[in-house]
This record gives C-alpha cells, structure tokens and sequence, in this order.
C-alpha cells in the first residue's frame, strides 16, 4: 500500500493561504467552484446594502467622475503638446496645466471618496450580516451544535464574510463600470483619429485573445493551488494531531515522502503560476510598446506632414496602457468573485438553518408561577430510534426537593435538559406550572429554571460579568449577598481585585470547586424559581467540598429541585429519589425505602455512594491526551 | 544560527537562480529605459522633419525593444518568484522533518492551530520576502539610478523641476509605512478578539440558553463589530490614501515637467521630444515608487515569520536514537521496569507521575495494569516506546536500555494501542496497514477476525476500502478501538501494549477479542492496562497502581483474596454489570 495516510480531500475556504490558524477541522469543507456571478446569491447580498444604499450610489456615482478625470489626461496633454507648446502659447499651456491639475487631483479625490464609500458600506454591511449571523446561531437549537464543530462556525462569521469584504476592496463590484471605460476608451480613440485608432486598436483582438487564453490557464492554476494547500493543510493537521501514532508506528520516513509529495505538488502549481503571471504581465507591458511602435510606424508620415501633432501619438500612448490594465486585472477580479460567491452561499445556507425550537406563535407566561414540574410519558431521542427516555412520567411538586441518581447512560442529563427546552421531546409532554413548555415563552420559562451543569462554563472577562452575565439591573447588593451565600468570598480573597477579577477563558485560573461556587452564587443572582442541578463528579478537597455543600443548602432551599446526584448528603436531603435505568423510571422512594428494596438503587448506592469517602484523584492529562 | 542567517544558508542554495534573476531584471530594466529613449529619437524625427524611414526605423526598435524587454521580464520574474517558491518547499519540508523528530510532550504544550500556521502562514511570508521582496529590492534602485541618470542626460534643470515632488514622496511613503503597520495589527487584534468571543459564545452556547442571556451576548458582540469596523475604517482610511497620494504626486511631476518644459520649448531651448521622453520615464517609475511601501513591509512580515519559525527549528528534539546504537537483533525480548519514576520536566519527586515501580515481565507473558484514572498506568505505557523518557531509573528491553536502542529499532518491536483510538481519514483497510511495509490480505484479514471487526466490515458499503473520516470519526468509538488494536496486531511485533483501548466495546464483546488476542499471541510479551478487571484477569502479573506507585502486585486470585483496592474495583465492576443487565 503506497499512501497510509491519504491526505484528505478537501480545500481551504478561499484562494489565499491563510487557512491554517483554525481548527483542522475547518479545512476540511469542500470548495464549491461555483459561478462568479449568482443573482440568487446577489439579490440576497443585496439586502444587505440596503440600509447604505446611498453611500452605495453616491460611490457608484463617483465612478463616472474618476473616469472622466483619468481619461482627460491624455486629451489635455495632447492639447497641451500640439497646441501650445507647438503653437508657443505659453498662456494657454498654462491654462491647460491648471486644467491638468484639476483633473489629476479630481482623480485622486474622486478615487479617495470612492474607495472609502465602498469600504464604508462594505464594512457597515457585512457587520451587520456578522451580526445577522451571530443572532441567527443564539436561536439555533442544542442539537445544532452537538452536530456542528465551533471552528466551522466561526468561520462563518469571520473568513467567510472576510472573502467578501475582499470582494469589495478588489473593486469587483466595478467591473462593469471598467467596461464601460474601455468603450469610453475606444470612443475618444476614434474621435481623435479614426485610422490611427484603428492601428491601435489592431492590437487588441489578439490581446484580447492572448490574456483570455492565460487567464484561462491562470485561473486553472490558481484552483489548483487552492487545492493544494488545502491538502497540505489537511494532511498537516492530521499529522500533527497523529504524530504519536507516526512515531509509534516508525511511519516518519514515509509520512516526510507524502507531505513532500503534497509540498511539491503545491510548490509546482505555483510555479506553473508564476510562469502564467509573468508572461501574463509582460505580455501587457510588451504589447504598450508594440502599440506605440504600431502608431509611429503608420502615424509617422501624417505627424511629418503635420496632419497629426505629437501630442496625439503621446495621448494614444497613454489611452492605450490604460486599456490593457483592467482587461488584464479581470483575471484576478474574477476569482475573488468565485470564493466571494462560494463563501455567500455558505453564510446564506447557514441563516437559512431553521430555527427549530422557537417562541410559539402565541406564547404563555402562566400566573401564578407555582415551579410544579411534570414529566408524563416522555418519548425522546437525538438520533432516530435508539430512544433515550422511554416513556418517562413523574411529577416535582412545589418546594419539593428531587435527586435523580442512574448509572451513566440512563438519560439523567437528558431530563434535565429538556425540562429547559434545550431539546423538543417527540412524544408525551413536559408541563411546567401546568403549561406544556412548547407552550411556554422560551426565554420566560429559562428564566425561572436555574441550571447548573457538571462542567462549569466561565466567559473570560471577570468575576462580576460571570454572576451576572452581562445582564442590566442586577443590584450590587444582590451579587454581594450571592457572594456571601455561596461562599465566593473564599475564592475572591485570592484575587485582590474582588468581582473584578479577571477570569482566563473558560475559567482556567479558578479550581474546578471554585468554579462550582461561582456556578452557584450566579444561580443566587438570577434567583430561578427551578433549581435544576447536574452535580459534579470530580471531587475536591474537604474544606472546599465542605463550603460547597454549605453552599448548594442555601441555593436549594425554598426552591423546586431537580437533581442529578452524586453527592451522599444530595441524596440523603432529597425529598424522594427517583432512579433512571435505561431510559425507564424503575423506583421511586425515599434512600430508605429504596435500600430496603434492594433493587437497582441498592446495587448503584453500593457502587457510586458507599466508596464517596475514597478519595477521586484528577484526570491524568497526559494519558488522556494520547 | 538566527532565522535570517538559516534563510540566507537557503537562498545560497539558489544563488546562481536569484544571480541570473538579477541580472535579467537588470536587462528588463536597461530594456524598458531604451524605449522612452528611442521614442524620443522618433519624435525627435518628426519635430525636426526627418525621414519617415527614420521614424520607421525607431519604431521597429521600439517593437523589438518592447518584445524583448517581454520576453526577458518573463524569464526573470519566473527565475525569482520560482526560486521564492522552492525555498518555500524546502523549509516547509525541513520544518515537517523536525516536527516528526519532536516528542510527544512537545505537542501537548503547543495548540495545533498555532502549528499550522507557522508552516503556513509563516512560510508563505518568508517566500514574499523572498519573491516580491528581493524583486523589488533589486527593481526598485535600478529603476532610479537608471531614469535619473537618463534623465539628467537629456536636461538637468528639468530633471531638478520633475525631482521637486521626491522628498513629499519620501516623506508621505514613510508615514504611511509605518501606521498602516501598526493599524493592520490592530484590526488583526481586533478580529482576534472577535473570534474569540464567537467562540467562547459557541462553547458556552448552554449557559447562554439557560440563562436566556442571548440578547445580551448579541449586544456585545455588536458592541465588537462596531470597534472592528471602526479599526478597518482607520486602515482603509490609510489604504486607500496610498495609491491616490502617490498617483496626484507623479500627476504633479508630470504636470511641473509639462509646465516648466513647455516654458522652455516655448524659448526653444527643449524639444517636445525632450519631454515626450521625460514623461514616459516618470511613468516607468511611478511603479517602483508606489511599490516601495510595500516592499517594505514584506520585508518586515518576513523577517518576523522567520523569527517565529525559527522557534520551532531551534528546539532540540528531547528524545532522540542515541549515535552510533547497535542493534537488538531479532528475537524474543521480556520487558523490565528497573525502579523507573517519571514526571514531566524531569520530575522524580513528590510531583512524579510514576514512582520507583520494578517489574519484570518475562518473554511471552502477559502483565496487566489496573488503577484509577489518573493512576499513571498511561504513562507507564507510553514509556516503553519512549514517548516519554524515564526521570530516573530504566526501562530495558531484552536486557538493553530502551535508551540505548535506535528509536526506529525500538518502536519497531512494539505494537502499540493507544488510549485514545487516533485513525487517519484515509480506507480503513489502509489505517491497518500502516505499520507495515508490506502486508498481506490474510494477515489484515486475520487481524480483523481476531477483534471482531469482521461483522462491522461486512455492513460498511465498501467493506475495507470505506473511508473513516477524519480522525475515524465514521466510525462509532467501540470500532475505532478495534481498529487501532487491529492496526497493531498487523505489525506482528513481539510486544503488544494495550492502553485501555477496548473501554468503549461493550463487556462481552471485549471478552471475545480477548480470548482470540491469547490464542494468537501466546508468544508476545503484553502489557495489557484497562481499567475493566475482566481484561486483566488472565494475566501472568497485575500491578494495581494509585498515585503512580503500585500498591498491589500478583495474580488475579491474589489480589481478590487481598481484598485491597483491586477487590474493591472487581466487586463495583461485577454490580456494574449486574446492573447493566437488569432489564
């Protein structure tokens, strides 16, 4: 077998290089090469612009301005040559350097304006469609995210709309404005000199044909490299990911002959690239002089006979560079427009993602809240039939205090999840305070159900943005007294700057019982009628399981209670226990009751409760990471 | 070696290629600066009422001029930017090559994005240096020397007027230089900060819902948008500067050239073709000058990147084949543990993962490992093939150091089965293969029988030639466990090292691999480590480790009669599955 580690297939999402600071994960989407011009795709574009339609016209209008200005140059110089300086007018050569001026500043002004209007709407719009985008994802359902990666997401939101911020720097949207100046172009040609337009303009038909063809090829090439690296891309993020099993398997020296196969390809796509971008350029430098010497040649006998002045042979000079550089910058206009197109399609697909678990149209906020929950035979499943919950019915009554114990697999943590919506069920019903909860105000019935789940999410930022969450009118006292309740203050001494300390990503700088606290004083600011607790396993050490013990008496109290446990003292307090087992209540009772049965209960409080007092050491990295 | 004393060992590579390149360029240029000459001559011609077979004759010089100086500019452009592209190569080759040679712990300590963008991005910014870069280094001043001396040749005062604008020039390109600089890190900053808060909004995506806070993460993340936004602002502001500040200055040279020239062609003392001449050169070099900016900035991103890949290339790989290792020569080897203690760093005290364990598992018999999670049994794993090295004690196999063996000798006589079961996203047929050079049908065949892969073969559509996905992830856990044990088994090497890798192939399931493992291996020395008691029962030995040290050693009927930690672990095992199988 040749290739034992088949690069994967798959392409960075745009042309440029810069694919490689994200999760491998991202580079593995396929590249759709898809048309440079979609009206589906544009219309939609379009609505982001709307709002900055005028900024968008005023710029477009500026074009007309910018071209006027460039094109009178050449004209201007051609007056000033044939008629002053050949007439020794030396009033009217400056009037037309004056004039001259004019239209080098008007240019430059013009073209100043017009890029920052585009940029300005450009950066207006796409903001708003990061934003559009951002809003869309906070309404997506769990399940959306269970299925798709974080980096993938991101991308969405940052190179995808990257790209098509490059399709505005690049000026493509002016293509058709850059054709309009090559009309323009060949128009004041023939209004100057019919024969030597044609002369000059004789170039232009196997120009036209000569780019085409490297254009062609180039675009060819460029695909390619996009390929390539995406290649190198993937394989490399694999074998860095992989690189214990190549060391392991002594698979070094063949891995180094795939990369370099890979690095070679790329290697030559470029360079192949390279040669097309050369001759491409010089192709265009080459044919300017073969022009002039085109005119000369045939314009020659009229300048001596003063049919024509020199000033004419300088303007045509001049019209027909400019000609030649937008027919020759369409290649690369294009293909910022193909990934432009590429990236929208993308964008559009995931805003297009519905919404799944949405207010109802008429949504309910039952009066009083009276926190009874009620489970009656739930069916549910994340993936077509292998069911979860199996027709699962209980009630919490107000105040009521209910642990959940199961072994792993018994759907405990999906409970908990759907009583808060995170997930439709697909049969039978979740009522809370009487109402179905797909009755319910989706965010009014969050509020009133406070969950704490095993893995303590932090934002970075501080201590106080934590508690509160970003969320206005939460009064200084409120956290100060959650603070106290939920003995934060232990943890805060070690931090001088109180509830402003900062908190890394994901709460790195706090222990995993510190961050219990934290999760639990933010429960105590947001004061939910519903406590819904996923306890943690990993343990802590006994002063700080002491304080969060203290801690979680204060959170539950006078609150309905849900919760998984895995706690001795949890389920000891708990009102009644209900056990799950494979998807099924199986018993109901109190810790007594239930070890009297000596029934599943019994056998799990043998296993997870009776060895609590044995000491859980943390996770060993290293093993988990090989 | 700094990084730009590496780099330059590779540009001396391609010296004769950038030396030809140079002296193209030299060409193109001394080509491009013939042509405005030449055209003066023919308007020289024409003002003067020469011959039109004069003018004839010039513009056929022009044409010739103009193909040549093509023709030439293709060659040298190819020659730079190709040389750019196969140092490109050659680093990004090297730079794979001393990352196989890194250790285990190496990539634990660095983020695989961060990786990756060396090797990409970094390198892709060295070769701008090396392409556009020298190109334009070498273009830029040979342009200038070049027209201005041409010019001063044809009229100084004139060539004094059209210089007027330069120190603006100067002036302006520095400024710019210099914020644009600046204002492109902070929109990378600010797009940094970005794509951290989209991210951590995604991870956090529970907290968000349950505490409805969406509203409020939407008002931040507008909150980012509108300072990223402002950021790009300010640098487009500066962008978009450059290129109209630069065009009015060259329209204004032209304008001061067409004025002051005129006033002097007007005297009579200039002819137009003087400053038919003196524009085309103000046009040629109008190019240079745009791109002097940025040329500079290249330079500057180059250096950086190569700084930043220098990093990497200067770390010494911290486990590597000793010189001049001899051979173990084939055969049976045992395993032997000689009171090893490892931590990370060289720890060998109390932070020690492993401490002073001693065991000896003689030629073809079979050691189990159980303990908690965190126990250290992974780590004694991965000592055997030298992932890690020891802090202090040895490891030896048949007798010899494992430090002492040539990495590749050594690792060759182990199979190996991680912990975490890593695939390649290429068939599955070819994951199994990959130890081996050559291997048979049978002998993969075998493999799959032995871990009951057989069954899941036969539903996937293409039976071994399915492709598993990036990292396997088509497969469910239990088989890519079973694949990576499979994998191992094709090697045939004389060690088996089992690293808690069938933990997510149900209990009876396991139970079969395990009986077919002892019929088929029953001359390789195993460490089998699990932290089921069911997988290790049958072993010669079972060490039970805590805190890294071992605290019970013996046989499986030992150990339960003990009563000791390992009983514990049997007798919740035993009620897991009991409840396991309460319907």
């Amino acid at each position: 077998m040749a290739n034992p580690i088949e690069p994967t297939n798959g392409a960075a999402r745009n042309g440029n290089e810069k694919a490689a600071s994200l999760p491998p994960d991202q580079l593995h989407q396929e590249e759709e090469y898809g048309k440079a011009y979609d009206v589906r795709l544009i219309r939609r574009l379009w609505r982001f612009l709307i709002p900055y339609k005028r900024l968008f016209f005023a710029a477009l209008l500026l074009l007309p301005l910018l071209q006027l200005c460039g094109l009178a140059q050449p004209y201007l110089m051609k007056i000033a040559i044939d008629r002053y300086m050949a007439g020794g007018d030396l009033h009217g050569l400056f009037g037309i350097a004056a004039l001259l001026l004019v239209a080098v500043l008007g240019e430059a002004v013009s073209g100043y304006v017009h890029y920052y209007l585009t940029m300005l709407v450009a950066q207006r719009s796409l903001a708003d469609m990061r934003i559009a985008i951002f809003a869309h994802v906070q309404k997506l359902p769990m399940s959306y995210f269970d299925r798709n990666p974080v980096g993938r997401l991101v991308t969405r939101m940052t190179s995808d709309v990257d790209v098509l911020q490059e399709m505005f720097a690049a000026g493509a949207m002016t293509v058709l404005s850059d054709f309009v100046m090559l009309l323009w172009i060949i128009a004041i040609m023939l209004y100057i000199n019919v024969k030597l337009a044609l002369v000059s303009l004789a170039l232009i038909p196997p120009m036209f044909i000569a780019i085409n063809f490297f254009r062609h090829k180039a675009r060819r090439t460029y695909r390619l490299i996009r390929e390539r690296i995406a290649r190198i891309n993937g394989y490399l993020g694999e074998a860095i990911s992989g690189m214990a099993v190549i060391q392991l398997f002594v698979r070094e020296k063949r891995s180094y002959r795939d990369f370099d196969d890979l690095n070679a390809a790329h290697r030559d796509a470029n360079q192949l690239s390279n040669v097309y971008e050369a001759a491409l350029y010089s192709m265009v430098e080459a044919a300017g002089s073969v022009s002039l010497a085109l005119l000369l040649w045939y314009g020659g006998g009229e300048a001596l006979a003063g049919a024509i002045g020199i000033g004419t042979i300088v303007a045509f000079k001049e019209y027909i560079n400019r000609f030649f550089v937008p027919l020759r910058d369409f290649s690369q206009k294009y293909t910022v427009m193909q990934s432009a197109m590429s990236s929208a399609e993308r964008i559009f697909q995931l805003l297009d993602t519905p919404i799944a678990i949405d207010n109802p149209p008429k949504p309910v906020v039952p009066k009083p809240f009276t926190g009874e929950v009620r489970f009656e035979n739930v069916w549910f499943s994340y993936k077509p039939d292998t069911p979860v919950l199996k027709g699962v019915s209980f009630t919490v009554a107000p105040g009521e205090r209910v642990a959940i114990v199961g072994a792993t697999g018994s759907g405990k943590t999906t409970t908990i999840k759907l009583l808060s919506r995170f997930y439709d069920i697909q049969r039978g019903s979740i009522k809370v305070s009487g109402v179905d909860v797909r009755d319910w105000d989706l965010s009014a019935l969050r509020r009133h159900i406070g969950v704490v789940l095993q893995d303590v999410f932090l934002f970075s930022g501080d201590v106080r943005a934590n508690l509160t969450l970003g969320e206005s009118g939460i009064s200084d006292e409120s956290i100060a007294e959650a603070v106290r309740c939920a003995n934060v203050e232990s943890v805060l001494t070690r931090h001088s700057d109180g509830l402003g300390a900062h908190v890394r990503e994901r709460g790195s700088n706090f222990s995993t019982g510190q961050r219990q606290l934290l999760s639990l004083a933010r429960v105590l600011v947001f004061q939910p009628e519903i406590l819904v607790l996923d306890e943690a396993t990993s343990s802590v050490d006994t002063e700080t399981e002491l304080m969060i013990q203290d801690a979680l008496e204060t959170v539950m109290k006078g609150r309905t209670c849900l919760v998984i446990a895995h706690r001795l003292s949890t389920i000891r307090n708990a009102d009644r226990i209900i056990v799950f087992h494979h998807g099924e209540i199986r018993e109901t009772g109190t810790h007594a009751e239930l070890m009297q049965k000596q029934g599943i209960y019994y056998r799990l409080y043998q296993l997870q409760y009776a060895t609590e007092e044995e000491p859980k050491p943390a996770d060993d990295d290293t093993a988990a990471k090989l | 070696m700094g990084g730009m004393g590496r780099l330059w060992s590779y540009v001396l590579r391609y010296w004769r290629r950038y030396l030809l390149g140079a002296l193209c360029l030299l060409g193109t240029v001394s080509l491009v600066m013939w042509i405005p000459w030449l055209m003066r001559a023919a308007v020289k011609v024409i003002e003067q009422g020469g011959s039109l077979w004069d003018v004839r004759y010039y513009a056929a010089l022009i044409a010739v001029a103009g193909v040549a100086q093509g023709a030439v500019r293709t060659i040298s452009r190819a020659l730079i930017f190709n040389a750019g592209r196969d140092i490109e190569y050659d680093i990004r080759n090297d730079l794979f090559a001393h990352l196989q040679k890194l250790p285990v712990g190496f990539y634990h300590a660095q983020r695989t994005g961060d990786l990756m963008s060396r090797v990409i991005n970094d390198i892709s910014a060295v070769r701008s240096l090396l392409g556009p870069g020298i190109l334009n280094f070498v273009n830029a001043p040979a342009y200038y020397v070049y027209g201005i001396a041409l010019m001063f040749s044809i009229d100084v005062r004139l060539t004094l007027v059209a210089l007027i604008p330069c120190p603006l020039l100067i002036y302006a390109v520095r400024r710019f230089r210099g914020r644009i600089l600046k204002c492109s890190l902070a929109v990378q900053r600010q797009m940094a900060e970005l794509s951290s808060h989209i991210q951590e909004n995604l991870s956090g995506m529970h907290v968000v819902k349950a505490y409805t806070q969406e509203a409020n993460q939407i008002r931040d993340f507008v909150e980012l948008n509108r300072d990223f936004q402002e950021k790009n602002m300010e640098l487009a502001r500066l962008r978009g500067l450059i290129g109209p500040v630069m065009q009015a200055l060259s329209g204004v040279t032209i304008l001061l050239v067409i004025g002051y020239g005129g006033l002097r062609v007007i005297r009579g003392d200039l002819l137009i073709a003087d400053i038919v001449a003196f524009i085309a050169y103000l046009h040629v070099l109008a190019w240079p000058t745009a791109a002097f900016g940025w040329m500079l900035s290249l330079i500057e991103r180059g250096r950086a990147a190569m700084e930043r890949l220098e990093e990497i290339f200067k770390i010494e790989p911290a486990i590597a084949s000793p010189a001049g290792a001899q051979p173990l020569g084939n055969g049976k080897y045992g395993i032997e543990f000689r009171n090893v203690s490892f931590g990370h760093d060289g720890k060998a005290n109390g932070e020690a993962i492993i401490k002073d364990i001693d065991v000896v598992v003689p030629r073809g018999r079979t050691l189990g490992i159980v303990g908690r999670t965190g126990a250290g049994k992974s780590t004694f794993a991965q000592l055997i093939p030298r992932l890690y090295d020891v802090s202090s004690g040895a490891v030896c196999v048949g007798g010899r150091d494992v430090r002492s063996l040539s990495l590749a000798d050594l690792r060759k006589l182990i199979g190996y089965v991680p912990q975490d079961p890593f695939l390649f996203s290429t068939s599955l047929g070819r994951n199994l293969a990959f130890g081996r050079d050559e291997v048979t049908d049978e002998e993969i065949e075998q493999a799959v029988r032995t871990t009951r892969l057989d069954r899941d073969v036969a539903i996937f559509p293409e039976g071994l030639q399915t492709i598993v996905g990036e990292r396997g992830i088509t497969l469910s856990g239990g088989q890519k466990q079973r694949a990576t044990l499979a994998r191992a088994l094709v090697t045939d090497a004389p060690f088996l090292v089992l690293d808690d890798c069938l933990s997510s192939v149900d209990a009876e399931t396991e139970d079969m691999i395990l009986r077919g493992l002892r019929s088929t291996i029953d001359e390789k020395t195993c460490v089998i480590i699990s932290h089921r008691i069911s997988a290790v029962k049958e072993a010669d030995e079972i060490l039970v480790l805590d805190e890294g040290r071992v605290i019970e050693r013996g046989t499986h009927q030992e150990l339960v009669a003990r009563g000791g930690l390992y009983a514990d672990l049997y007798r919740q095992q035993q009620l897991t599955e009991e409840l396991e199988h309460i319907e």
